[in-house]
């Protein structure tokens, strides 16, 4: 969009560029306001004592011995702690075994060759267009049967394979496009071919495993229907699940329910400020090239 | 070398543990699915065949149903043009500036990766009679008492009902970013040469925007569309946590598909009804995809 000011560019025109330039700013800092202020209220509030946030709750915590009242509980009493514990232990296992078994099927639909290689792409890309509300209870009385419901086990066998399509579409990309000499050299050398994956083709995957990595254990950690079925031991509940619980209109106490927010959030928000270019950038990836 | 690619063993090897997993979890899984919903199916008891039952009970005799159907539909329509909208203007603007352009696209980014669950909380807390934009109307002097204010969430009358054109809403604020990043990739792919052509021509930039980026990326909007009517068709976690029970439970005004599939299958266990309704949300996704695909798509090809 970027058109170079002209030279003979008159003065008034300039004036305008600049007052359009000073519009744009403010429209997109009202925004910045938008999206930071309602993340900034419920981090405040939940620094504070119930009975502060009643009588105002728009103000900054005044008392500074128990800004950490609210997190503890949340943490301890709201069973929070243990559940960011298992929402952590499925979505890194989940994450793990998705992009090996991922990563495998992509080298060998975009490296290997054989005849039915696009077709078993396309099978797989079938994946990306169901929602998971159609298989929800077929699964689950599946799993049920299987007594795999309950556990953990159970949850990450079915994020897995709903991380598969993606993971395998954006991972066949990048394989795809490393030079075949590359491969060619290593063969002449006597690799074998899981070798070759190994010592040529992940290396050159990386940035492809950190952002499948990534959106994969996003969207993990943030689901929450099939974790609300699938589950109903409350020492196995997935982060999601026990906020909705513990976060409920019977209770009472505000701040303490906000820390709770707080705490489910931070870690995402922790992890998108580390790696927010390559988040943004490779959600982006998978859409654009399709 | 050619040989060693093309070995049987080592394609099987590196696919099978995806194939197997990927159809035994969820391609076997839709098709039982699909012969649930064509049976009576409660917990505990062997699933009995009954047809079509379970389809026509849904359009014909549930009222929940057509609340959800309502509701989807709404968010559905509402999400796409919003969402074209918002996001098209968002990804304009930032694509004309230089300095902070990544911070502004980061933070407009930042709820797509948050849990939509614990936003909806937040917003739940925001729109709460008594503490949120309530009492700040209330100390402007807007209204006399806060909880006299609007009912954002719990307000029942009209055709959709407030708290629905709420979510809405809150589900543009959270999702318009990944629109935002969708339009913006597509934007700056455009040679930059098109538009220095077109200025030389005497083009404006509004008349750039209009006759150069707007066609360009028409393949971009059928994407961006299709993710935004699948996402708001499978919409979930925002009801159920901004929600109060007592609407999204039985006769409850604030249904829209997956809170009755939830209801159906979790709370009154018949799993032949829920499986019936998750296979009818597949196609509604398939024909939504198909039928966004060939109108948007298609006319950029004039």
């Amino acid at each position: 969009m970027q058109i170079d000011v002209d030279n003979s560019l008159t003065e008034k025109n300039k004036k305008t560029t600049k007052i359009v330039r000073i519009v744009i700013y403010a429209i997109l800092c009202f925004l910045v306001l938008v999206y930071i202020l309602p993340l900034l209220w419920i981090i405040m509030s939940a620094m504070k004592p119930n009975a502060d946030f009643k009588s105002s709750p728009w103000a900054l915590p005044s008392d500074f011995s128990s800004l950490a009242d609210n997190f503890i509980f949340a943490w301890t009493k709201g069973r929070l702690g243990r559940a960011t514990l298992n929402s952590f232990i499925v979505s890194t296992v989940t994450l793990i075994i998705s992009l090996i078994v991922g990563s495998m099927a992509a080298f060998s639909i975009a490296k290997l060759r054989w005849k039915f290689s696009k077709l078993v792409l396309t099978y797989f890309m079938i994946g990306m267009m169901i929602p998971i509300h159609c298989v929800l209870f077929s699964l689950y009385t599946q799993f049920a049967s299987w007594h795999l419901t309950d556990s953990l086990i159970g949850l990450i066998i079915p994020y897995t394979a709903f991380s598969l399509p993606i993971t395998i579409y954006i991972m066949a990309g990048f394989f795809e496009s490393i030079p075949n000499e590359l491969f060619e050299a290593a063969v002449i050398d006597g690799c074998s071919v899981p070798r070759l994956f190994v010592t040529v083709g992940l290396p050159m995957a990386k940035t492809g495993f950190m952002v499948t990595g990534l959106m994969s254990f996003v969207n993990n950690w943030n689901e929450l229907l099939f974790a609300m079925v699938f589950i109903s031991d409350d020492m196995k509940k997935t982060l999601p699940v026990s906020l909705t619980k513990f976060v409920g209109p019977h209770s009472t106490n505000y701040t303490q329910m906000f820390a709770g927010i707080v705490i489910a959030v931070i870690p995402t928000i922790i992890v998108y400020c580390i790696f927010a270019n390559q988040i943004v950038e490779g959600l982006t990836a998978g859409a654009v090239k399709g | 070398m050619d040989k060693l690619l093309r070995k049987k063993s080592n394609i099987i090897l590196f696919l099978a543990p995806a194939f197997i997993l990927f159809t035994a979890v969820l391609i076997v899984p839709i098709i039982t699915a699909i012969y649930y919903s064509l049976c009576d199916y409660k917990i505990g008891l062997t699933p009995e065949f009954v047809g079509l039952k379970n389809y026509i009970t849904m359009f014909t005799a549930d009222d929940d149903m057509k609340t959800a159907f309502k509701n989807s539909l709404f968010f559905m329509i509402f999400s796409c043009v919003t969402q074209l909208l918002f996001g098209l203007v968002l990804a304009a603007l930032l694509t004309n500036i230089k300095k902070g352009r990544d911070f502004f696209k980061n933070v407009y980014y930042l709820p797509c990766v948050l849990s939509s669950a614990a936003l909806g909380l937040m917003w739940y807390f925001i729109f709460s009679p008594k503490y949120g934009i309530n009492k700040i109307a209330e100390s402007l002097g807007l209204i006399e008492k806060a909880d006299k204010g609007v009912l954002w969430l719990a307000d029942t009358s009209g055709f959709i009902i407030l708290p629905i054109i709420v979510i809405s809403f809150v589900a543009l604020w959270q999702y318009v970013g990944q629109s935002m990043m969708l339009y913006m990739a597509q934007i700056s792919g455009i040679s930059s040469d098109i538009y220095e052509a077109a200025a030389i021509d005497g083009c404006t930039k509004t008349q750039a925007f209009f006759k150069i980026t707007l066609p360009l990326i028409k393949p971009m909007v059928a994407t961006a569309m299709s993710l935004n009517a699948i996402g708001s068709l499978k919409f979930f976690d925002l009801i159920f946590s901004m929600i109060p029970e007592a609407m999204r439970g039985k006769g409850g005004k604030a249904h829209v598909l997956a809170t009755v599939l939830y209801d159906q299958g979790l709370r009154y266990s018949k799993y032949g009804y829920a499986c019936a309704i998750g296979v009818v949300l597949l196609i509604m996704c398939l024909l939504v995809t198909f039928l966004i695909n060939k109108f948007v798509k298609t006319e950029s090809d004039i």
